[in-house]
């Protein structure tokens, strides 16, 4: 007998399956239990409706790939050398599963405003890796926002790419999305040597 | 005659009139594509139907099969004209002034200027577009484009500028949309003219880096 929280995991897998695959807006119920291989009735047991699974299907796609990233990241390593592994790892998750990168970069722009909200959340929960960045300023003090401009900078070249139906090809973009991702606190000159070390390495 | 712009809302007179059928149109459009910028703004671009745009613009279901295919044209040209008037306000600024980080302030605050007036315009371009189809996201790609000028310039001023990555300019432009992204989600519209230091340190700060960015932000924001 499979158990309850088995199906409901199923559902969410599906629904990060088809949205990838399809967009939000072609995605229907009918077409999650398809690929859940799961009852109408199992799917209404679990979700309300399409919207909410895929709200819980994106918090998902979300906690894996912070996990992913804390597993890869060492604390006791250089901010520089973290920051640089933690957005490789996201690359490669990315790179490699373009279903999830879609779900997780572009379907959730279309889904509604609280999927947004969510997204917004990620997004922030992200800068807050970026904060000890901001050691680099120096005397000089930095835009209270500079971690948004920096996630904001990172995350719009990632979403063309997806959008292009690029995914497969992040990993060759990862020297300027380092690059994109430090300049705000380290300037061009340092950005551009961490670059070329991203693109050697 | 003059276009009529946002609030305008002059119509032909009532009953029979000898009016040109070219000038009558002209209005209908008009006001179809000003109400598809609010009934968008109201409820989103899946929700809108046809009805809606006939209602708020006072036209006949006939005359929008007149003007329009469908819902997805009527918004797509309310989108087309929408992004003309910010892309001339905001580059007509920025070529008012001489230099480029003066420029950028200048080219910057027209848009945020522009937003500010037109928060409809400024969720459906930022926050919604995501929403309203491949056909707009073409559209909103082209804008873009178009805007991409403010922003590359940074390659030519600073030094060792042609030594940075060929996307500089869209990283430059991912940091402004993210900040005002943020401020029309948490629905401060308004404020938007509050963020010029920030959105001119975001577009800087990739070409000078942070501490001539922040130099020349207080230097044109004081």
């Amino acid at each position: 007998m499979v158990g309850s929280e088995t199906r409901r995991r199923q559902i969410l897998e599906a629904m990060v399956r088809v949205v990838g695959r399809e967009g939000y807006r072609a995605t229907s119920v009918a077409d999650v239990i398809e690929e859940a291989n799961v009852s109408r009735t199992t799917f209404y047991k679990h979700f309300e409706d399409k919207y909410e699974c895929f709200l819980a299907a994106y918090d998902l796609v979300v906690e894996r790939v912070f996990s992913e990233v804390i597993a890869k990241c060492d604390p006791e390593q250089p901010w520089l050398d973290r920051m640089r592994i933690g957005l490789a790892t996201v690359v490669e998750l990315f790179a490699l599963d373009p279903e999830l990168a879609r779900t997780a970069i572009v379907e959730v722009a279309a889904a509604g405003s609280d999927a947004r909200q969510r997204h917004w959340d990620a997004i922030t929960r992200f800068t807050g890796y970026l904060a000890e960045g901001e050691q680099f300023g120096g005397d000089r003090e930095l835009p209270g926002n500079i971690g948004l401009m920096a996630a904001g900078a990172v995350s719009g070249l990632i979403f063309d790419e997806l959008l292009a139906g690029r995914a497969e090809r992040l990993p060759e973009l990862l020297p300027d999305l380092l690059f994109a991702m430090l300049v705000p606190y380290i300037g061009p000159g340092a950005a551009t040597a961490e670059m070329r070390r991203a693109a050697a390495g | 005659m003059e276009r009529a712009g946002v609030g305008d809302r002059w119509r032909p007179p009532r009953g029979r009139h000898r009016l040109p059928p070219e000038v009558v149109a002209r209005s209908q459009r008009e006001r179809l594509l000003e109400a598809a910028v609010r009934v968008v703004a109201a409820k989103g671009y899946g929700a809108m139907t046809v009805g809606d745009l006939t209602k708020e613009a006072g036209v006949s279901r006939t005359t929008f099969y007149e003007l329009y295919e469908d819902k997805e044209a009527c918004f797509l040209a309310a989108y087309d004209n929408a992004v003309e008037v910010l892309v001339r306000r905001v580059m007509s600024a920025y070529e008012s002034k001489q230099g480029w980080p003066d420029q950028a302030a200048e080219g910057l605050a027209a848009l945020l200027a522009v937003l500010a007036e037109e928060p409809a315009l400024a969720r459906l371009s930022l926050v919604d577009i995501g929403n309203a189809g491949p056909a707009a996201q073409r559209r909103y790609r082209a804008a873009i484009q178009r805007l991409t000028p403010l922003f590359e310039e940074g390659r030519d001023f600073a030094p060792g500028g042609r030594g940075l990555p060929a996307n500089t300019s869209r990283m430059a432009i991912g940091g402004v949309t993210g900040l005002i992204s943020d401020e029309l989600v948490a629905g401060r519209a308004k404020q938007l003219p509050g963020l010029l230091s920030d959105v001119l340190f975001a577009t800087l700060v990739p070409y000078i880096g942070p501490d001539a960015a922040a130099r020349e932000v207080e230097r044109l924001t004081r």
